[in-house]
C-alpha cells in the first residue's frame, strides 16, 4: 500500500501534479500541517501553473489532503517516529473514533477558513492602486464587497467554536451513547462551516479575479464589474443565510442544493473571464488577456468545474468520477483524497453528518456542477467508499435523511417545565435543553408520557417528566449537592436506554 | 435498528411471548434466574424492541398479585446497584463514586412503585447515615443487609 501510495506520489511529483516548493522542508515533524503557511502571494502573483493543472489547493476543504497525504508518505521515513502522535488525521491509531473524525473534519475546515480569511485581509489592505484614480463613482463598492466576504469569517468561526465545545463536552461524558449523542449535536455546525466556507473561497475568486480586472484591464468597466459581482453576491445570499441560520433542516437543504448554486456561480464566472478577454482583445496592447486571466491563482473548487482556457466544452462534462486508490478520481486526478473519504465515512457511520450533504460536497470538489443533475448520486464506487447503505442513510434523523422519522414530532428529554433547573447545572447556550430534543412517534410519546396500554404493574406511573425530574433530584439529595451537568447527561443517558429512547438529539423550538 | 420498535405493536402481548420463548412461565422466573442483572440487559436479551421500563412494569404486576411488592423493589436497588457499581459499594467516596452510589439511589427512587416511596427513602435515609461496608454488593433480593433496610411486610 505504501509503495504504491510512494509510486504514485512520484509520479504526481514528476509530472508537475503536486506543486513541490509547498512541501515541507525535511526533517520536520509529521503533524505539522502544511495548509494554512501559504496564503496566496496577494491578488496579482502571476500563477506559474497553467490554469487546468491539478493543484491541490491549501485552501480547498477537501483539496488540502492529497498534499497532507503525500507530505505524510514523503516523510515518513525521515520521521516515523513522531507519525503516532500526529494530532491531525493522525491515521488509524487516533483516527478510530467519531470524535477524532469530527476534530479532524473541524480542522479541515479551520484551515481552509485561515487562508480565506488571511486572502480577505490582503484584499482589503491592498486594494487595486488604480481603483481610486480610475473609476470615481467607485465609492469604495469593492471594498463593500471584501467586508461582506469578511463578515462571513465571524459566523463561520462561530460555528467552528461551538462545535469544538461540543466535541469537548462530548469527551466528557461518560456514557458511550450519550458521547455520541453529543457528538452528534455538531453536525448542523460542522455542515454548515463545510459548505459555508467552500462559498467563501468561491468568493475570495470572484474577488481576486475582479481586482486583476480592475488593476490591468483598463478597457473593462468597473461598473459592469460591481454590476456582475452585486449580482453574484445575490446568488450566494439566501444559501449563506441558511448556512447561518445553523438550523439543521435549512442547512442540510442548502448543502444538497449547493452543487447546482456552485455549476450557476462557474457559469458566473465563465461570463467574466470571457467577457474580459473580450474587451482587453479589443482595446489592449499592453498584456495580453491571457496573461492576467492567469495571474489570479484560484483557491475554490470553482478551477474544477471551469472551462479550460481557450473556450471548450466544461472539462467536467462526461466525465465521471471514480473511487480510485488514492481517493475519488476524475480522470487522472485525485478530486478528494482517500483520508477524506473515509473522514466522511466515519462522519456519515455516526450520524454526524448527512450522506446527501456529502455527496453534495464530493461533487462540489469534483467540479461536477455545470450539468442538470443537481441531486444525483455519486457512482457506486465512491458511495461505497463513503459507507453509503440504507442503515447508514438512516443514521442521520435530522432533514429529509432520517428513515421515516424525519417528520416525527420533536420533543424534549429534558422536561421544558424545568428550564431553568436545567440552566442552573450548566445546560445553557449550545447545551441548553432545547438542543435536547429527540423525534417520537405519536404512540412512543404517549407512552412515554403516561399513555398507552403498555403497563402491566399499577402502581407504577413510568411517566418520562415526573420520573427523570425525580432520579435527578434525590440523586442530589444523595449526593448532598448539585449534580455537574455531565452528571445530569449521565444519568439522563441510563433512563433513555431504559425507555430505549434513541440519543439521536435534535433542535427544538423554544416555546 | 431499535426507533421506536419496543413501542409499536402489543407491547404486553411481545413481553410474554419472548419470556415464554426462553422456557420461563413468568417474567419473575426469567429475571430470577438472572440476580443483580440490570434491567436493560434483561431487556435486551429479550429483544430489541422491548424495553426496560417495560420489564419493570411486567415485574411489578406480577410483584403486585403476588403481594411481594416489597422484594421486588429490593431486587430493583439489586439491578440498579449492579449497573452503577458493579465492584460493589466504594471504599473511597470521592466525587466520582458519590456519584455512582447517588445516581444509583435516585433511579432507584424514580423506579419505585408509590406504595413504597415512603419505605424507600427511609432506607436511603438509613444507608446514608450507616452506609454499608466498602465492597458490598447484594447478588440478590434476599440480601441480608438489604432485608434488614426494607423487610417483607406483606405475605
Amino acid at each position: 500500500m505504501r509503495a504504491r501510495l510512494l509510486v504514485l506520489s512520484l509520479a504526481l511529483l514528476t509530472t508537475g501534479c503536486i506543486s513541490v516548493p509547498h512541501a515541507p522542508a525535511r526533517g520536520r515533524t509529521l503533524n505539522y500541517t502544511p495548509r494554512a503557511a501559504t496564503p496566496p502571494e496577494g491578488v496579482d502573483i502571476a500563477s506559474d501553473e497553467r490554469p487546468g493543472a491539478f493543484d491541490p489547493s491549501p485552501y480547498s476543504i477537501a483539496g488540502s489532503w492529497p498534499r497532507q497525504r503525500f507530505v505524510r508518505h514523503g516523510g515518513a521515513r525521515i520521521d516515523a517516529t513522531k507519525a503516532a502522535s500526529g494530532a491531525v488525521g493522525g491515521g488509524a491509531q487516533t483516527g478510530a473514533s467519531p470524535r477524532q473524525a469530527v476534530l479532524d473534519a473541524i480542522d479541515e475546515v479551520k484551515g481552509t477558513l485561515d487562508g480565506v480569511e488571511g486572502t480577505f485581509t490582503k484584499l482589503a489592505a491592498h486594494r487595486p492602486r488604480a481603483l481610486g484614480e480610475q473609476s470615481l463613482n467607485d465609492d469604495g463598492l469593492f471594498s463593500r464587497f471584501v467586508e461582506h466576504g469578511s463578515a462571513q469569517v465571524t459566523w463561520l468561526r462561530g460555528g467552528l467554536g461551538s462545535a469544538t465545545g461540543l466535541t469537548e463536552v462530548a469527551s466528557e461524558v461518560g456514557d458511550p451513547d450519550m458521547e455520541l449523542g453529543v457528538l452528534r449535536m455538531t453536525g448542523p455546525k460542522l455542515q454548515a462551516t463545510m459548505f459555508g466556507t467552500l462559498l467563501l473561497a468561491t468568493w475570495v475568486d470572484f474577488l481576486q479575479f475582479s481586482a486583476a480586472i480592475i488593476k490591468h484591464c483598463f478597457v473593462c468597466s468597473d461598473e459592469k464589474l460591481f454590476v456582475d459581482l452585486h449580482r453574484v453576491q445575490r446568488l450566494m445570499e439566501p444559501t449563506l443565510k441558511d448556512l447561518e441560520s445553523l438550523d439543521p433542516e435549512r442547512v442540510e437543504a442548502a448543502a444538497t442544493a449547493m452543487p447546482e448554486l456552485m455549476g450557476k456561480l462557474t457559469q458566473e464566472f465563465a461570463a467574466l473571464q470571457a467577457q474580459t478577454r473580450e474587451s482587453m482583445r479589443v482595446g489592449e496592447k499592453v498584456l495580453t488577456a491571457a496573461q492576467v486571466l492567469e495571474m489570479v491563482s484560484m483557491i475554490s473548487t470553482l478551477k474544477m468545474s471551469l472551462p479550460r482556457l481557450p473556450p471548450a466544452a466544461p472539462v467536467t462534462l462526461g466525465m465521471s468520477l471514480a473511487m480510485g486508490s488514492g481517493g475519488v478520481m476524475m480522470g487522472s486526478r485525485i478530486v478528494v483524497s482517500a483520508e477524506w473519504v473515509e473522514m466522511m465515512r466515519r462522519l456519515v457511520q455516526a450520524g454526524v453528518i448527512s450522506l446527501p450533504a456529502v455527496n453534495a460536497a464530493v461533487r462540489i470538489h469534483g467540479g461536477q456542477v455545470m450539468m442538470a443533475q443537481a441531486y444525483q448520486d455519486l457512482p457506486q464506487g465512491v458511495r461505497d467508499a463513503l459507507g453509503d447503505s440504507p442503515e447508514v442513510r438512516g443514521m442521520h434523523v435530522t432533514g429529509k435523511a432520517g428513515a421515516g422519522m424525519s417528520e416525527a414530532p420533536k420533543h424534549h428529554v429534558l422536561p421544558k417545565e424545568h428550564r431553568e433547573w436545567f440552566e442552573q447545572r450548566g445546560f445553557k447556550g449550545d447545551m441548553d435543553i432545547d438542543q435536547f430534543c429527540v423525534r417520537l412517534e405519536k404512540s412512543q410519546h404517549e407512552a412515554i408520557h403516561g399513555g398507552g396500554n403498555w403497563r402491566l404493574g399499577r402502581t407504577w406511573p413510568g411517566e418520562w417528566n415526573r420520573m427523570l425530574m425525580k432520579a435527578l433530584s434525590d440523586a442530589e439529595v444523595e449526593a448532598g449537592r448539585r449534580l455537574t451537568r455531565n452528571a445530569v447527561l449521565d444519568i439522563v443517558a441510563d433512563r433513555m436506554k431504559d425507555y430505549r429512547i434513541p440519543m439521536n438529539f435534535v433542535t427544538g423550538r423554544r416555546r | 435498528m431499535s426507533d421506536g420498535a419496543a413501542w409499536q405493536g402489543n407491547i404486553k402481548a411481545r413481553l410474554y411471548e419472548r419470556v415464554r420463548e426462553r422456557g420461563y412461565d413468568s417474567l419473575t422466573a426469567f429475571a430470577d434466574a438472572r440476580p443483580a442483572v440490570p434491567l436493560f440487559v434483561l431487556a435486551d436479551e429479550l429483544g430489541n424492541d422491548v424495553a426496560a421500563v417495560q420489564v419493570l412494569s411486567g415485574l411489578l404486576y406480577e410483584a403486585e398479585r403476588s403481594r411481594r411488592v416489597t422484594r421486588f423493589v429490593r431486587d430493583l436497588l439489586v439491578r440498579l446497584l449492579s449497573q452503577s457499581l458493579p465492584d460493589g459499594w466504594p471504599a473511597v467516596m470521592d466525587d466520582a463514586n458519590v456519584f455512582k452510589v447517588a445516581k444509583a439511589l435516585g433511579s432507584w427512587s424514580a423506579y419505585t412503585p408509590e406504595t413504597h416511596q415512603e419505605r424507600g427513602r427511609l432506607a436511603r435515609e438509613a444507608l446514608r447515615a450507616n452506609p454499608p461496608p466498602a465492597g458490598w454488593r447484594p447478588l440478590g433480593p434476599d440480601d441480608e443487609l438489604l432485608r434488614v433496610l426494607l423487610p417483607d411486610e406483606e405475605a
